[in-house]
């Protein structure tokens, strides 16, 4: 050792601390992928296993062209995936009008309530997620608190939302709303109250102001929240699974069904890479939409 | 005057904001005291008997109305999960820790490769992960099992150590490091001397959020655990669908109340660290 540069000594030991994260990351998250990739365009054995042939139909299947199991045109494959989009963008507005009054409202206190309140938002993160969505369960089922309580109020509107897109969409926007929040909490807390007061001083409406100056001086979070609410909703299966049961389905589920109860693992794969492209896409328009932003910011 | 009234507008909407964040977690704690044995909807009288079917207790309901298979599952799944998430938490903390320490202690030409290499499993959908792993297990021969889920564990909560330490790296006095050197000390004693006490609540913020991570995964556990080896989400996860059964409150409850200590434990730590820099400034000095 003491015959090294000490470059050379800088090397090993550069190559000592990250030799570990390259053999876990090289061989239990890229190589994975990699080996489902090739999954993706093998050809589905008969019992479950597959052929070593090049097949790209399972692509095909996903948009509807027939093949071997599917003997028509049928687009439920595309209808599910449709789906999963619509439900994911519905999940980041709904998410983003709840967050955004609520972190303009908590940036308003003094320091103590603030953080009292802010803990209290980061908390549920923490909190069992299974559990919290089982609470969701019990409340919406036909018996559920929420029947209960309206009927309690006099109303009897005997309303059946589980197992509906409305559940499913509570569902998503109930655990993903701390992913939204602290984002735009943190845009809406670097505002320069100056700026706004201004603008009023300028004579602009309340609504202009909002417009012209507290919205794109707040869109930072507002972008930085939605792409990491839609991405886990995306491909979510659980949510799904427990407030959508079988007629809601969406990609995470689907994606599922191919590998533990149809046994079609090359299907199931085109589906997941369609899904991880998806994701890659959406990142790529946001890595994209950041850079470009700070360009203009930088401009005099 | 109205002004005024936007603003009672907007303190009433957030604090019915707090409610439907909080409320779904109280119902599930009220319930599970309710001792109404056959509709755990109509309040029944305040009753701790599901916690005691829970853990195999004796109590006053009549047996058939018992709706847990086996304590033993449950409690197994309990362990299977605390050893899981433990082995994880330590390697991933371990792994993590050097993986910051090399990106911000040394300049080289993969830098940026490797953060978005660190970057990329925490953006990936779970269901991918879970899969791929499967698909990955099957494939090379690893037997689905306690194994298999510790090291898919591992794979993607590294990122999130690597983050936390990272954060506190960045924020570290590089100085004490370089006085150190210069006085002498060795590479080795200037870590275990300086930077380790510096960094150590990002090292245990990164080990706890590791560990909770890890103990309430369902996606990914899912797919990789093999049929023996049940974690407690999973475990959960099936009693839910298989139907709605009281003992879920009590075991929910009891979940939910160790992770919220978990992570008060976590923030007070956070909370401490100032102090904690102040102190090793005047012990510097």
């Amino acid at each position: 050792m003491s015959g090294l540069t000490l470059q050379g000594r800088n090397r090993l030991r550069l190559f000592g601390l990250l030799s570990p994260v390259t053999l876990l990351i090289g061989g239990f998250f890229v190589a994975p992928l990699l080996i489902m990739a090739a999954y993706s365009l093998a050809e589905p054995g008969m019992y479950g296993g597959v052929e070593w042939n090049f097949y790209p139909d399972s692509f095909g299947r996903v948009l509807g062209w027939a093949d071997g199991s599917n003997e028509e045109f049928d687009i439920v494959y595309l209808e599910i995936i449709l789906r999963s989009f619509r439900i994911a963008l519905l999940t980041v507005l709904v998410s983003l009008l709840v967050c955004y009054p609520v972190a303009f409202w908590v940036s308003r206190l003094d320091a103590r309530k603030r953080n009292f309140f802010l803990f209290l938002i980061t908390l549920p993160f923490f909190a069992s997620l299974i559990v919290r969505l089982y609470a969701w369960v019990l409340i919406l089922r036909p018996s559920g608190f929420l029947n209960q309580f309206l009927h309690h109020l006099g109303i009897n509107a005997e309303l059946d939302l589980i197992y509906s897109e409305t559940a499913v969409l509570i569902g998503l926007v109930y655990i993903f709303i701390p992913f939204m929040f602290l984002p735009i909490y943190a845009s809406v807390e670097k505002l320069d109250r100056r700026l706004i007061e201004a603008s009023q001083d300028l004579g602009a409406s309340r609504w202009q102001t909002f417009r012209k100056v507290i919205l794109p001086l707040t869109m930072p979070g507002v972008a930085a929240g939605s792409i990491i609410v839609f991405i886990p909703s995306l491909g979510n299966f659980i949510v799904p699974s427990l407030l959508g049961g079988a007629k809601v389905l969406m990609i995470g589920s689907l994606v599922e069904q191919q590998f533990l109860a149809a046994r079609n693992w090359p299907f199931g794969a085109a589906l997941a890479m369609l899904l991880m492209a998806s994701v890659l896409v959406f990142l790529l328009l946001y890595v994209r939409s950041l850079s470009r932003a700070e360009a203009l910011e930088g401009r005099p | 005057m109205m002004r005024r009234l936007g603003q009672n507008l907007l303190s009433g909407y957030s604090l019915l904001f707090f409610v439907f964040l909080y409320l779904p977690i109280g119902l599930i704690f009220v319930y599970s005291f309710n001792g109404n044995p056959l509709n755990m909807m109509i309040w029944g009288g305040f009753s701790l008997d599901w916690y005691r079917s829970i853990f195999g207790m004796a109590n006053s309901l009549a047996d058939n109305v018992q709706y847990i298979e086996s304590t033993d599952q449950l409690l197994g799944s309990l362990r299977t999960s605390l050893s899981v998430a433990l082995i994880t938490a330590l390697i991933s903390t371990v792994i993590g820790t050097l993986t910051a320490l090399a990106l911000a202690r040394f300049r080289f030409r993969l830098q940026g490769f490797y953060r978005m290499l660190l970057f990329m499993p925490m953006m990936m959908p779970d269901v991918v992960l879970g899969i791929s792993l499967l698909i990955f297990f099957v494939n090379i021969g690893i037997p689905l099992g306690k194994v298999s889920i510790i090291i898919g564990h591992c794979s993607f909560l590294v990122s999130y150590v690597f983050i936390v330490v990272s954060a506190r790296l960045a924020g570290m006095d590089t100085r004490l490091e370089e006085a150190s050197a210069d006085l002498g000390a060795n590479p080795w004693y200037t870590f275990r001397r300086i930077t380790l006490p510096m960094i150590l609540p990002g090292v245990i913020g990164g080990a706890l959020l590791s560990f909770i991570i890890s103990m309430d995964d369902l996606v990914i556990t899912y797919f990789i655990s093999g049929v023996d080896s049940t974690t407690l989400p999973v475990y959960i996860y099936g009693m839910i669908r298989r139907g709605i059964k009281p003992e879920i409150n009590a075991i929910a409850t009891l979940l939910i109340l160790a992770s919220l200590l978990i992570a008060a434990v976590g923030l007070y730590l956070r909370n401490r660290q100032p102090a904690a820099l102040k102190a090793e400034d005047s012990h510097g000095s």
